[in-house]
């Protein structure tokens, strides 16, 4: 019988039950995108220093693992000297260049000779290698993005390049300069950001890798397996800073509507609670009345806000190509359970003062 | 015979501010089970306190109010909400019927909140009496003055209460409906002697009451 009340009750005033889901939804829908969109950056910058190839990553001392953040470059000659370790197949160097302009994008100046060895080469969907120093690759997914074509020229760092060719994507970065340009460009002569170190076979990493503290102690040397588990939000206190404050601003969202709608609600029914005093309803079964409510309102606002968000990423991703939504069961059962517990929350006073009203008064209530 | 309500030296006064305002100065009144009374009086007279009182709406300031044996000055809230879910049925001036259920779900949730689950015996034998049943799958907002009275009035017996408590039931009828709803009263307290106190305006209303008390300035006057 209070289900049937509930349900009319909610049926009554489609707008404010219109407005309730909504909320809910996009506090689900904010929960969910943010977190797809922040691990899925994550795991898709991960992945494509994987796809390089190496096994072993050197970085200067106190360099960052999120690439973009430190450019710290290191003297080219280190490179040599990795290379006589015993059982290092190929190092190959490179330069990290942070464009912000039209976008922000990660470029690597690479040597080209020494990064085919270590990742076994580009594979071109069209055009070639580097012809001259201010040519420039784009991986398939950022040509697709920016509509670019080989042989179209791109302006980043203030320089124009020519595009030689489009490759697959999932070598380390989407845009690759020739390592020497980039060192005149950022006034880093013989210099790099990190080596890529490939092993004769992966079993040797560990030995390799104690091979190069022995040689270079200060430095920061991961294996790329490693460097994989360390790419999550748990390890970068900015970006799990960003995303707390995120997920807290879409729950108060949830909370507020809610609240304003149920309290909206007990005082437009004010009457319709001292009709249900006067049968004898007692406060748990109007705190109950009204929690079911809510509660419906959240269901269904966390049901839609699942579905708005893979919509919303279909979306997304078909008009931004490069970016990468990592959606789960887990933060879709995360961000209900917030928006559930948060529309509960909000729900809870203005069912408390219903509770509260004084049948006489709310009899008479105009 | 135990009077079924019986009150004494009872008083309300409510603060307004720093102002308090009588509205029960004392009254001292007796109904018998099976009695149909009416209280009549001038507006402000305190009929509609006196209701709320013997209803566990709420709690007198003083005095001594006994209903089937229970002593509303040392019930708590939950206690006199307790006993209104049981004893006591409510009919309106205004009818008072939730705008967004059916009228067989305005009679039915009286039922649940009682919470001895749904008599369909019960529920069908008041629909007949009352001639809702054309009406039952209807919205207040759908039938007439008189319609929703009767609706009301099904609802506030559902449960077979001790006492039904009336607040000026024919206030908002016209004459015809008015006639309709004073027969239905009169029948329930016929039938199935059900302990009725009305409160009205009406002569003609209080004209159908086995005993009419007058009430003036927050006292019995007459009895």
């Amino acid at each position: 019988m209070v289900n049937r009340m509930v349900l009319q009750n909610i049926m009554h005033r489609p707008v404010r039950t219109a407005v309730s889901i909504l909320a809910v939804a996009i506090e689900v829908g904010m929960v969910m995108l943010v977190v797809g969109l922040t691990t899925g950056l994550l795991n898709e910058s991960a992945k494509r220093v994987e796809g390089v190839g190496a096994d072993v990553l050197v970085q200067p001392p106190g360099a960052s693992f999120f690439f973009g953040l430190t450019q710290a470059p290191m003297p080219i000659k280190i490179a040599d000297r990795l290379a006589e370790i015993p059982r290092v197949g190929g190092v190959a160097p490179a330069l990290f260049q942070f464009n912000s302009t039209g976008g922000l994008n990660l470029i690597y100046g690479i040597d080209m000779e020494s990064f085919n060895r270590v990742t076994g080469g580009f594979v071109y969907h069209s055009g070639g290698p580097f012809e001259q120093p201010y040519d420039i690759l784009v991986d398939d997914w950022y040509a697709k993005a920016n509509h670019v074509k080989v042989g179209q020229n791109l302006s980043f760092l203030n320089h124009s390049f020519r595009v030689a060719g489009i490759v697959e994507h999932g070598k380390g970065a989407r845009l690759f300069i020739p390592l020497k340009t980039a060192q005149e460009m950022s006034g880093a002569l013989d210099k790099a950001s990190i080596f890529f170190v490939k092993c004769t076979d992966p079993g040797y990493t560990d030995q390799v890798i104690t091979s190069i503290h022995q040689l270079l102690p200060r430095y920061q040397i991961l294996s790329v397996k490693e460097y994989m588990s360390l790419m999550s939000s748990n390890n970068l206190p900015a970006m799990r800073a960003f995303l707390t404050v995120m997920i807290l601003v879409a729950v108060v969202i949830g909370f507020l509507v809610i609240f304003l709608s149920m309290y909206t609600t007990i005082t437009e029914r004010t009457r319709e609670i001292g009709i249900l005093k006067s049968l004898g309803a007692s406060k748990t079964y109007i705190i109950e009345a009204i929690l079911r409510e809510a509660g419906l309102l959240a269901v269904i606002g966390v049901l839609a806000g699942i579905a708005g968000t893979w919509f919303a990423r279909k979306v997304i991703l078909a008009s931004f190509p490069t970016l990468s939504i990592d959606l789960t069961i887990e933060w879709a059962g995360r961000a209900a359970l917030l928006a559930m517990v948060g529309s509960l929350i909000g729900a809870f006073y203005p069912a408390l003062r219903a509770a509260q009203l004084d049948p006489v008064d709310a009899l008479s209530y105009e | 015979m135990e009077p079924i309500i019986a009150t004494q030296d009872l008083k309300k006064v409510f603060r307004l501010g720093k102002v308090q305002v009588p509205a029960l100065r004392g009254v001292d009144l007796i109904v018998q089970e099976g009695e149909f009374l009416a209280v009549v009086g001038p507006s402000g007279c305190g009929k509609s306190t006196l209701l709320h009182i013997l209803g566990g709406l709420t709690n007198p300031t003083s005095g001594h109010v006994l209903v089937d044996g229970n002593d509303f000055i040392t019930m708590n809230d939950a206690d006199r909400t307790r006993f209104r879910r049981h004893k006591i049925g409510f009919v309106f001036q205004r009818f008072n019927l939730l705008p967004t259920l059916t009228a067989r779900q305005n009679i039915a949730i009286a039922q649940h909140i009682q919470g001895n689950g749904f008599n369909p015996h019960r529920f069908d034998a008041v629909a007949d009496m009352l001639g809702i049943r054309e009406k039952l799958n209807h919205k207040p907002f759908a039938m007439s003055g008189g319609e929703q009275q009767r609706v009301a009035i099904a609802r506030a017996v559902i449960c077979e209460p001790k006492i039904l408590l009336a607040d000026e039931p024919t206030g908002n009828l016209d004459t015809e409906n008015s006639q309709i709803v004073l027969n239905m009263l009169r029948a329930l307290n016929r039938s199935f002697r059900q302990t009725i106190l009305m409160i009205t305006h009406n002569p003609e209303a209080a004209a159908v009451a086995d005993r009419v008390v007058r009430m003036r300035d927050g006292r019995v006057v007459s009895d």
